[in-house]
């Protein structure tokens, strides 16, 4: 009989507690306002902060629709922070309204701490019932630059004098062994007359920006389609020393080879001028690019 | 036959350095488009707007927008004639070939609207009749950023009718003695009539025959899409900017003499036509974020072709 009791308490215990929860926001559902609540957040724009510097925490609300004011955000307890100053944006537009309001603070005590979530409450529009919106929590550490030198001090110094010494010890008998495994070995190994050194290969000469262009330039004389004009372009380009991506100014700018300032006006007409007067155009970067590599 | 270069030559005779200003004006003249001006007071803005009205011989008219101005000093009205016993219509300022809006955002929403309706239709309405707008029209219109106590800020929907926005700088050290040199007597003469408005008109039709690749065309609308998606944006340009980013690189083509649009065009105008169309985050402000890194970094994302 006893398990059964204390279940029915049980259950009657979460059933106030839940009803205590849920009255203040039935309670006043009469005077609340009806939104379409499509964000709520809140932010810090630092995680870590030194007691006595500032930092800010945001907290920013969406609604559908166009208010003036969101009076009912209740805004976080900042426990022991000193509080320099709470400034509120409201910016509507089409879409919607946008309300940030930006808390300053100065923490006071070292150790973590956590905002509890800001909310609001306001009766949801999607399902037409009263409820809290709730941003989520934030954690911050606040540290102390005392606190922190002492520690390094005492701490951090000893641990890596410790650690430095053995690897200085480790180091030692490494070096010992391989130099009795070296002076062993070398009583037995047998003496091997040396290879002849391979003939030199004479290595290949590295391709230049100039390389690129001739083959993209055979290429585009043989089939100019446009994937050969875009192949001798971006050659041209590379030449010039500048990146893909990058536009005739670009490539004009970074040259200093006068003579391909041509051939790079000739290959921007060859890639946007008017089809009408294509021809003419890939004849002049032709004869551009002709002379420019010879 | 001028060419837009002569207006372009005229400009700079009066106004010390402000190239990316001069050459904005003279593209909204070949364009057909409005231009926005926002700089400090004192810096060359009206002038450079009335040398523009002095080159090509235009009818000039100026209005300075102030919060008691009504729509029909902008517009015009009708008065009872007492002598022939009628109505007559007085046409105001809007009817001009060069119209130079100072300080927009100084007028309430009623008389912004009743000259961003002229410039988008290029017509105004008088009473009971509707009268078209001289061509060609620009309208410039300039903007203070700092003093701004008093004004009526310019909605999105407004703000996307003008073709570009150009910031005002303030000149170099070189340029500032230049100008002291060259103000501090007399104001010089405007080179005036280097061109005719038939001339403008002229140059407005050619330069609509400018070609442009689908590369390029392509390349600006990446440039137009990638600022909806972009960081620390609520709201990006509208499928208007591809068309005034397109619009601005024919003209700036027409202007160099080239018969077609290359990435640069596009590439250097895509912050003008981007950067009021524009409506930032609230998280600019908390990351101390500027619209101009925004807008340069939208245009830095997209690859030219």
């Amino acid at each position: 009989m006893a398990r059964p009791r204390r279940a029915l308490a049980l259950a009657l215990t979460l059933a106030a507690a839940l009803s205590a929860l849920w009255l203040p926001v039935e309670a006043q559902a009469q005077g609340l306002r009806s939104l379409h609540v499509d964000a709520l957040s809140m932010r810090a724009d630092r995680t870590r902060v030194p007691v006595g510097e500032t930092f800010h925490l945001a907290i920013h609300a969406r609604v559908r629709e166009r208010v003036a004011a969101l009076d009912e955000l209740v805004v976080p307890d900042v426990g022991s922070m000193h509080l320099l100053g709470d400034e509120r944006h409201v910016s509507a537009g089409p879409g919607g309204t946008d309300i940030v309001e930006t808390l300053t603070l100065e923490p006071t005590t070292p150790g973590p701490f956590t905002f509890p979530a800001a909310y609001f409450d306001a009766i949801d529009a999607n399902t037409k019932k009263p409820s809290r919106f709730a941003a989520n929590p934030v954690r911050v550490v606040v540290t102390a630059q005392a606190v922190y030198y002492a520690s390094t001090r005492t701490v951090l110094f000893p641990l890596v004098a410790r650690v430095l010494v053995m690897a200085v010890a480790l180091f030692a008998v490494l070096a010992l062994v391989v130099l009795v495994v070296a002076l062993r070995g070398r009583k037995r190994i047998p003496v091997v007359p040396a290879a002849a050194p391979p003939a030199p290969v004479p290595a290949a000469p590295p391709r230049t920006p100039r390389d690129e262009v001739a083959d993209a330039f055979r290429a585009y004389r043989s089939a100019p389609a446009d994937g050969a004009l875009r192949r001798l372009r971006a050659a041209l380009f590379a030449a010039a020393g500048v990146p893909p991506g990058a536009t005739l100014r670009d490539a004009l700018a970074n040259t200093g080879d006068a003579a391909l300032r041509p051939v790079l006006s000739a290959a921007e007409h060859a890639a946007f001028g008017p089809a009408r007067a294509r021809d003419d155009a890939s004849r002049e970067l032709s004869d551009a690019t002709e002379a420019w590599l010879r | 036959m001028s060419r837009p270069s002569d207006v372009l030559d005229a400009l700079h005779a009066t106004i010390v350095g402000q190239d990316e200003v001069v050459e904005a004006l003279v593209l909204g003249l070949i364009a057909g488009g409005h231009i926005l001006l926002e700089g400090t007071p004192g810096v060359a803005k009206t002038l450079a707007c009335r040398a523009l009205a002095a080159s090509v011989g235009g009818v000039f008219r100026r209005v300075q927008f102030t919060p008691d101005l009504l729509p029909s000093d902008v517009v015009g009205t009708r008065i009872f004639d007492q002598k022939t016993g009628e109505f007559a219509t007085v046409f105001g300022p809007l009817f001009a070939n060069v119209v130079l809006a100072d300080e927009i955002n100084r007028a309430p929403a009623k008389v912004q609207s009743a000259l961003l309706e002229g410039m988008q239709e290029r017509r105004a309405t008088i009473g009971l009749q509707t009268h078209d707008l001289p061509a060609p029209f620009v309208v410039l219109a300039t903007m203070n950023p700092y003093d701004t106590d008093g004004t009526y800020p310019l909605p999105l929907a407004q703000l996307d009718r003008f073709l570009a926005k150009v910031i005002v700088r303030y000149p170099t050290r070189d340029e500032e003695q230049a100008i002291v040199d060259r103000f501090s007597g007399d104001e010089p003469a405007l080179r005036a009539g280097v061109a005719t408005l038939a001339d403008v008109q002229r140059w407005q039709r050619e330069a609509h025959g400018v070609f442009v690749d689908a590369k390029v065309r392509d390349y600006a609308i990446d440039i137009v899409r990638a600022s909806r998606s972009a960081e620390l944006v609520a709201h990006g340009a509208s499928p208007r900017a591809a068309l005034a980013l397109v619009a601005l690189a024919r003209a700036r083509a027409y202007l160099e003499g080239r018969s077609f649009a290359a990435p640069d065009d596009v590439r250097d105008l895509a912050a003008a036509v981007l950067r009021h169309r524009i409506s930032y985050d609230d998280r600019i402000a908390i990351e101390d974020g500027h619209p101009e890194d925004v807008v340069r970094e939208i245009v830095g994302s997209v690859r030219a072709p």
